[in-house]
């Protein structure tokens, strides 16, 4: 009996948590499934998320966190699909667990967005995504242009690998070397290290790649951190002024403040789809047709620009 | 010459060399822990890269104190270690105390105000002042000569003094702490805070083991996930993923927790080695020491003969969270960042290191040379595999070799392994078989009756 009433209090308890503010008063809802909200990128993820969403009175935006647990998000999204939303967003923590929940909603008749990594499916409204070869590419061009131009590059340059096990850290590398390795100019001096993403360990693979080699033109590090690390390594080896660091991210508040007080060269943007997500369910919403699959282009952030976009994101 | 001498070996002479060989084998036994080194150096510099005025860059002061302060971090986790593991026990909370002090310290000299840093800090560190100097001064008495007669009231006067003293000086800590609210911490402040909080968790972990009688493996267990959820409390929702940054932000003594002291001494490393020292001659010359050893020896017997096991594995986990608080705060100082995931992983590089130095997991056996010796093994092969440009994978199926091949030559397989070599070296001088009748004779006399078969020349 005693459990039953319980039973009941918490449910009355959970209905009223699930009625979102101001209900009456938006005219959409759009569910939003993230993997997890322990990476610094999908932090910026929601922040971008809900900056667009605050833009749009009549928008009710719901965000989920899936606690890097596939299961997790899986009822996250079941739960989406219950309430009805109008439009499901789904950024999945892996494909293959996420695509026959997914394959549910579009059943269901609820348009569903794909937010950075793909499920094993077509089927889905729209897919948005950054491209990191794209991205490694914006970097190996301005490395090229930096150490002399398109064929008399010179120099010795650092690339600080993100996590060798990890699929954006290939791509970095593989796009910037598609321009890099055409110059002969320039020697890239250290075989590939697992920094398992982890800046310290930037730091010290730069202290002791600063030792054994007397000249470094430039490093390219799979992330601002890294970049950031080895500026510090290097340092305190005295040699900071002598060498150009490059970062990809440029999450405002780490990338772009150090460009900004130039401690990095330059950083290149690995953009969010969460605003551009937001958009194109407020498009579908109002009729339009939208594209089946959205890249995400990059952006260089250097000390041309650094200011500005700190001040677009309120940190100047 | 040798190979004649050899064959005209008298009985007697056959005698002394014999016995000059056994000293040699046990020789190198003993200093079996510092080859493993003394062969890592060697290949260390004959593998090094050269720079341009021909100094060999594996030997330049400057790679030589890299080595120091890239290892001091795990080695003052380790020195820790060798305790806890010497006690008979395990501590896998070491990570996240690490973590959690390099949260702490990190917003202690960035921010200012009642932050969530300051709140947990400021009262923890009072009360760990007050218990310890009143402990200390009740201590003092007992110390001199055990004198039966004592009055019970001077001794109850005694206690008194000494729990007013240990409130005024808590008190006055957390007054200063306090005023210096307003801005930042600096150096001293950190140094007397955040090593505060690691004693208290430390202790904890004692105080479960040893009070509720539970096994140490599993406490810690507990303890590592939950320090961990701590340190991401205190850092707030959004900084558990960004780091702290320090920085420009903070006061400028920070720079002193990383400077390089006359181009080669790095201070990070200055702290490993005292903490090295200080706990290996506690470990030697003190009867806390012994009593350690005592009870990862044997605590039923430790108990029996009266030692205080509980107070001592207090103190030894109390320790070791005090170290691995203080390596977070070296962290902070040296990658200018707090952030909750720091220590990832370094209970097991500790201990690694621990077990490399020749201390036993099962307690009792070991000592702080060894640790030192194996987290410097560590330190030296990274840099080495470094150097020479070995890219990653390379370099953990080297690791992995290593740590075996050390772990070998601990566990008394390099006894056998000496006893070859002994037997091929006699053997070189002289082709006749009066030399190799020598060798035989030697190893049946040193080996184990049981043994013999098993080191049959090959």
């Amino acid at each position: 009996m005693e459990r039953r009433t319980l039973l009941k209090l918490s449910a009355a308890l959970a209905a009223t948590a699930n009625i979102p503010r101001g209900f009456a008063a938006k005219k959409y809802r759009f569910g939003f499934s993230q993997a997890t909200i322990l990476e610094t990128w999908r932090v910026q993820f929601n922040k971008d998320m809900r900056k667009e969403a605050e833009k749009h009175p009549d928008l009710e935006l719901i965000i989920a966190d899936g606690q890097n647990k596939t299961e997790k998000q899986v009822a996250d999204v079941e739960n989406f699909i219950t309430q009805g939303v109008d439009v499901l967003l789904i950024s999945p923590k892996e494909s293959a667990g996420l695509t026959p929940v997914a394959l549910k909603a579009i059943k269901a008749g609820i348009p569903v967005i794909i937010l950075d990594r793909n499920v094993d499916t077509d089927k889905y409204t729209q897919f948005i995504g950054g491209d990191n070869v794209l991205i490694g590419r914006a970097a190996g061009d301005y490395t090229v242009k930096l150490l002399g131009g398109p064929g008399k590059a010179k120099g010795n340059i650092v690339e600080l690998w993100g996590g060798l096990a990890s699929a954006p850290a290939h791509d970095r590398s593989k796009g910037f070397h598609e321009l890099v390795d055409k110059e002969p100019g320039i020697k890239s001096l250290l075989a590939p290290i697992d920094t398992e993403w982890k800046a310290n360990k930037g730091y010290e693979i730069m202290a002791t790649a600063l030792k054994a080699n007397e000249n470094i033109d430039l490093v390219y590090a799979h992330n601002d951190p890294l970049a950031y690390n080895a500026y510090l390594a290097a340092k305190d080896g005295g040699r900071e002024k002598a060498i150009k660091f490059l970062g990809i991210d440029a999450i405002p508040n780490e990338g772009v403040v150090w460009v900004q007080k130039g401690q990095l060269t330059a950083t290149f943007l690995y953009a969010t789809p969460g605003a551009e997500g937001v958009r194109q369910g407020l498009k579908l919403m109002n009729g339009e047709k939208i594209p089946h699959q959205i890249t995400l282009p990059t952006m260089t952030i250097d000390a041309s620009n650094a200011t500005q976009v700190l001040k677009e994101n309120g940190l100047a | 010459m040798a190979s004649t001498k050899t064959i005209e070996l008298t009985r007697a002479q056959r005698g002394t060399a014999r016995a000059y060989l056994a000293a040699v084998g046990q020789f190198l036994l003993r200093s079996k822990l510092y080859w493993g080194l003394v062969l890592l150096l060697a290949v260390g510099i004959a593998t090094s890269p050269v720079n341009s005025r021909g100094v060999n860059i594996f030997l330049s002061p400057g790679n030589l104190s890299d080595v120091l302060r890239q290892v001091s971090n795990n080695g003052m986790v380790a020195v820790g270690m060798t305790l806890v593991i010497l006690s008979g026990g395990i501590d896998l909370s070491v990570g996240s105390i690490l973590a959690l002090a390099s949260v702490l310290c990190a917003m202690l000299w960035t921010q200012s105000g009642w932050t969530s840093a300051a709140v947990i800090s400021i009262p923890i560190t009072a009360l760990v002042l007050f218990v310890l100097v009143a402990w200390v001064v009740q201590a003092i008495p007992r110390m001199g000569a055990q004198t039966a007669g004592n009055a019970p009231s001077i001794n109850r006067a005694w206690t008194m003094a000494a729990y007013c003293l240990g409130a005024l000086v808590a008190l006055f800590t957390a007054v200063w702490m306090v005023r210096m609210l307003p801005g930042k911490f600096g150096v001293a402040g950190v140094l007397v805070a955040v090593p505060a909080v690691g004693l208290v968790f430390g202790a904890l972990n004692g105080v479960l083991i040893s009070k509720a009688r539970l096994q140490p493996f599993i406490v810690t267990l507990a303890t590592m996930v939950g320090i961990l959820g701590i340190a991401r409390v205190v850092t707030g929702q959004d900084a558990s993923v960004f780091p702290v940054y320090v920085g420009s932000n903070s006061t400028d003594d920070v720079d002193l927790l990383r400077a390089l002291w006359w181009r080669v001494l790095p201070v990070p490393g200055l702290f490993f080695l005292a903490a090295a020292l200080v706990v290996g001659v506690a470990l030697k010359a003190t009867t806390f020491g012994r009593y350690v050893y005592a009870i990862g020896g044997n605590e039923q017997a430790a108990r029996l003969s009266g030692i205080a096991v509980d107070r001592v594995k207090i103190t030894v986990y109390a320790l070791s969270g005090l170290l691995a608080s203080l390596a977070g705060v070296l962290y902070t100082a040296q990658y200018q960042q707090g952030k909750p995931d720091a220590g990832s992983g370094i209970e097991l590089d500790a201990i690694a290191a621990v077990v490399i130095g020749g201390t036993s997991l099962m307690g009792g056996k070991g000592f702080m040379a060894g640790t030192l010796v194996g987290v410097l093994i560590f330190g030296f092969l990274g840099n080495i595999l470094q150097l020479n440009n070995i890219d990653s994978n390379m370099q953990l199926v080297l690791k992995g070799a290593i740590i075996l091949g050390a772990v070998l030559l601990q566990e008394g397989q390099a006894g056998r392994l000496a006893r070859r070599l002994g037997s091929l070296l006699s053997r070189t001088p002289a082709a006749g078989s009066s030399a190799s009748e020598v060798t035989s004779d030697a190893a049946r006399t040193r080996s184990a009756p049981g043994t013999t078969g098993a080191i049959s020349d090959s």
